[in-house]
């Protein structure tokens, strides 16, 4: 079993990376594409494609590779679910025990939660902002032994932490997203780019996504509170990573609060998004410099 | 046939004038209307929500005093020198400003009163428009309201009116709305809304905030918790904190695993007692605590312990129990416990060389007793005895009868808990009220007049691609419908 997550793991790595691939170069040739047509003679265009709309024909190619791109990218999410399955009963618990069973599973609720919204909005040029960010954690995954330690005490609450880290991963999932939609719509002027989707649309991803995870980041600080009661007697002791969980989720509630008033939509709001992800990536990363209840980065 | 289907836009509400150029003789009513307008103002809840989120920031990256070493002003000033190389000059400015104890200072704390005021005062001016929106919703809009709509259409009604505005009420209840239709001269008027209770999600969410942190006040104030309670194997130990309790830990292990050395299960057997007389019992393990009438008890740390009888020179026993030995020499090659004999006014200390390490003085089988007047630092005897031989020190015969383990645990009492638990409930039900079952509503009236465009939809909404595409699927199917009729 322990093989097998292994070896999902690296399938997942090298799919997510494919996955990259086919849409960087689906996405350039578009671009290309786009500028060719804007520069080509009007008659000319018209004779390539036969009176047809240019843009089916030049980009059928890319289009392709790009519904190959999300293929790949959902091979990626099952080869890193079945890693993270196999590995679970190799190991016995759920993937909250080091910083390589979160990263995987940091990396498969990014993809998941891109890939639900691809579904939902068709907008692959996500992919290009939330692939990374997954490969970069699975990149990061293969730096840390993946050997497994044996919990400690704490940690051995089988049920409440595999459900605490379940919840985050989606909540940070949706807040990827949230990130990559809103740099994609800071990257852009107002009127909007050609190849790029339009502001309002990215905004509305954005909004939604993060509609699903300020639930969910709830719902885990109220689960690591309750975790935090059942071993230490207190569901809140100002620790680090509870503190820093709980600025990202005041963050999130701004955005949330800040679109209410007109005048916050749009790019202010983006910056917002923004740094409620540097916030999340702060929250996860941050066991590794500040220590506390939650340092069992499996580094040292 | 004519049909539109528009983006949306989003219904403005009056920011509040800031006039406060024009405001120096201000009435006291016109005061505290200013004042409310400023708590109710969502700049005014961004900032402070930020802010918020700005000094626990500054409290995550900032290394905190640990809790209760303030009371202790020669402790804390070394506490602040072992910090000084890390933050340099600007130890005392943080200092000075609280930053080292952030979420016990008066800028975490008044800054939270005031979101709590601010959360309260929003949802008190929102809940009456909720209201009134969620009861009496206006059933009829004028024609030019439609023209405004965040989502509007303009279709063409098929047979009489009352007929016409039959098919839109069959294709709402069809999606589940709760439909109410008014007849007028010369129009029928379709109202229809779906989770017309939700928006008060918001209300709950931010009233929660208010029950939680209620219940966070109440724990701090009325709770207690102590960190250090040490119990020795075999010893019966006053839990204090007014609740009458005793606690004999009867057994302690620690296992480890055996192929990492890791730890893998601390356990205590512990029995409670009231006026001699056993409550409550049961193995004590991280994340098993013990809890009675309110009071945890969890496992926490262990250590060494020494098994003592004292006595006075009359060969009365003063004291014949386990003394936890907790704590450690600064170079940790000594563990140190210590009691106090209250009536006798003398203060005792036991120490211990650590496992593992050597010791000229306190051999394996030794402790050193030191005995000393309750205020004073210069001893009345200190002396290495063995194991199991009665030896006097000072003016007390000591024995050291053996050695023993000690379990350490947290006893907490909270009650504030239910409230903060019932708070955390009351805010994910509120938020996902809000969010997972959002409120629509949806307006139609049909002209009595026959033909093109008498039939129009509209909708106010957020932006919300979910609900254009419900409201164009809605708009397709009628169309459909209306046209299909139409032709017959
Ligand atoms: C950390 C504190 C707060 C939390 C957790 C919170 C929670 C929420 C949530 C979950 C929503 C629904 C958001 C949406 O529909 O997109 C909401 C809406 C709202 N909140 Fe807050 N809130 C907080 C502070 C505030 C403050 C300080 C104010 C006042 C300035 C405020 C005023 C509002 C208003 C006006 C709405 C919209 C209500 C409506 O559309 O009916 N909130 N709040």
């Amino acid at each position: 079993m322990f093989k097998m997550s292994e070896y999902s793991f690296v399938a997942g790595l090298l799919s997510a990376a494919l996955a990259l691939l086919c849409y960087a170069i689906a996405f350039a040739s578009v671009r290309v594409a786009h500028r060719r047509t804007a520069l080509a003679p009007a008659g000319a265009r018209v004779a390539a494609v036969g009176g047809g709309p240019s843009i089916t024909f030049v980009t059928r190619g890319p289009s392709v590779l790009a519904t190959y791109g999300t293929l790949i990218a959902w091979l990626t999410f099952v080869f890193l679910g079945a890693s993270l399955v196999f590995r679970t009963i190799a190991v016995g618990h759920g993937p909250f025990a080091n910083m390589y069973e979160f990263s995987v599973a940091f990396a498969w609720g990014v993809t998941g939660v891109y890939l639900y919204f691809e579904r939902r909005y068709h907008q692959r040029v996500l992919g290009l902002i939330a692939l990374p960010i997954a490969l970069a954690l699975l990149l990061y995954a293969t730096t840390i032994p993946s050997v497994s330690e044996p919990l400690v005490p704490a940690l051995q609450n089988n049920l409440l932490l595999t459900v605490h880290v379940a919840v985050a991963i989606v909540a940070y999932g949706t807040f990827s997203v949230a990130f990559a939609a809103a740099l994609l719509h800071l990257v852009q002027p107002e009127a909007g780019r050609r190849g790029l989707p339009r502001p309002e649309l990215l905004d509305e991803i954005s909004y939604r996504s993060v509609v699903i995870g300020f639930p969910f980041l709830t719902l885990t600080i109220v689960l690591g509170a309750v975790w935090a009661d059942v071993a230490w007697g207190s569901y809140w002791s100002w620790d680090p990573k509870e503190t820093a969980s709980l600025v990202t989720w005041l963050i999130y509630g701004a955005y949330l609060h800040a679109r209410v008033v007109r005048g916050w939509r749009g790019s202010r709001a983006a910056w917002l998004l923004v740094l409620g992800f540097a916030a999340t990536l702060f929250t996860y990363f941050g066991n590794l410099f500040f220590g506390g209840l939650h340092s069992y980065s499996g580094l040292d | 046939m004519r049909e539109t289907v528009r983006g949306e836009s989003f219904p403005v509400r009056p920011e509040p004038a800031d006039d406060l150029e024009g405001g120096l003789t201000l009435s006291p009513g016109e005061l505290l209307e200013r004042t409310w307008h400023v708590f109710i103002s969502m700049r005014t809840g961004l900032a402070l929500i930020l802010g918020v989120a700005v000094l626990g920031l500054i409290g995550t990256v900032l290394v905190q005093a640990p809790a209760g070493l303030a009371a202790d002003p020669a402790a804390y000033r070394a506490w602040l020198d072992s910090v000084r190389p890390k933050y340099g000059g600007w130890t005392g400015i943080f200092d000075a400003l609280g930053f080292f104890s952030m979420f016990g200072s008066i800028w975490f704390r008044g800054l939270v009163a005031l979101l709590m005021t601010s959360v309260v005062a929003c949802s008190a001016n929102r809940a009456p428009q909720l209201w009134r929106q969620a009861t009496r919703p206006p059933l009829e809009l004028s024609p030019s309201v439609f023209d405004r709509a965040a989502l509007g259409a303009t279709l063409d009604g098929g047979g009489s009116a009352e007929l016409t505005a039959e098919r839109i009420v069959a294709a709402l209840r069809r999606r589940r709305y709760r439909v109410v239709t008014v007849v007028r001269d010369d129009r029928v008027h379709v109202y229809a809304d779906r989770f017309r209770w939700t928006p008060f999600g918001t209300v709950i969410a931010h009233l929660s905030l208010v029950l939680l942190l209620a219940g966070v006040v109440i724990g701090t104030s009325f709770g207690f918790r102590d960190a250090g309670f040490a119990a020795p194997i075999g010893s019966r130990v006053e839990v204090g904190h007014g609740t009458g309790l005793a606690l004999e830990a009867t057994a302690f292990t620690d296992t480890y695993d055996p192929v990492t050395g890791a730890p893998s299960d601390y356990a205590s057997e512990v029995v409670l007692y009231r006026n001699g007389a056993r409550v409550a019992a049961q193995t004590v393990r991280v994340n098993q605590p013990l809890r009675f009438e309110g009071i945890s008890f969890y496992q926490s740390f262990f250590g060494p312990a020494a098994a003592l009888r004292v006595a006075d020179a009359g060969g009365t026993t003063l004291l014949d129990q386990g003394v936890p030995l907790l704590y450690a020499s600064d170079d940790g090659s000594e563990r140190i416990g210590q009691f106090t004999l209250a009536d006798q006014g003398l203060r005792v200390l036991v120490v211990a060389t650590a496992s593992g390490e050597q010791s000229a003085t306190i051999r394996p089988g030794q402790v050193q007793v030191e005995v000393y007047p309750v205020d004073s630092q210069s001893p009345l005897g200190v002396r290495v005895i063995d194991q199991g031989r009665p030896a006097s020190v000072g003016p007390l015969t000591v024995t050291f009868v053996r050695e023993l383990e000690f379990t350490g645990l947290i006893v907490a009492h909270d009650p504030g808990q239910a409230l903060v638990w019932s708070g955390a409930i009351a805010l994910m039900l509120g938020v996902c009220l809000v969010f997972f079952f959002p409120n629509r509503r949806i307006w139609a009236q049909v002209a009595r007049r026959e033909g093109s465009g008498n039939v129009r939809i509209g909708a106010l909404v957020r932006h919300d691609v979910a609900f254009q595409s419900e409201f164009q699927h809605l708009v397709d199917d009628l169309r459909r419908d209306l046209a299909g009729r139409a032709a017959h």
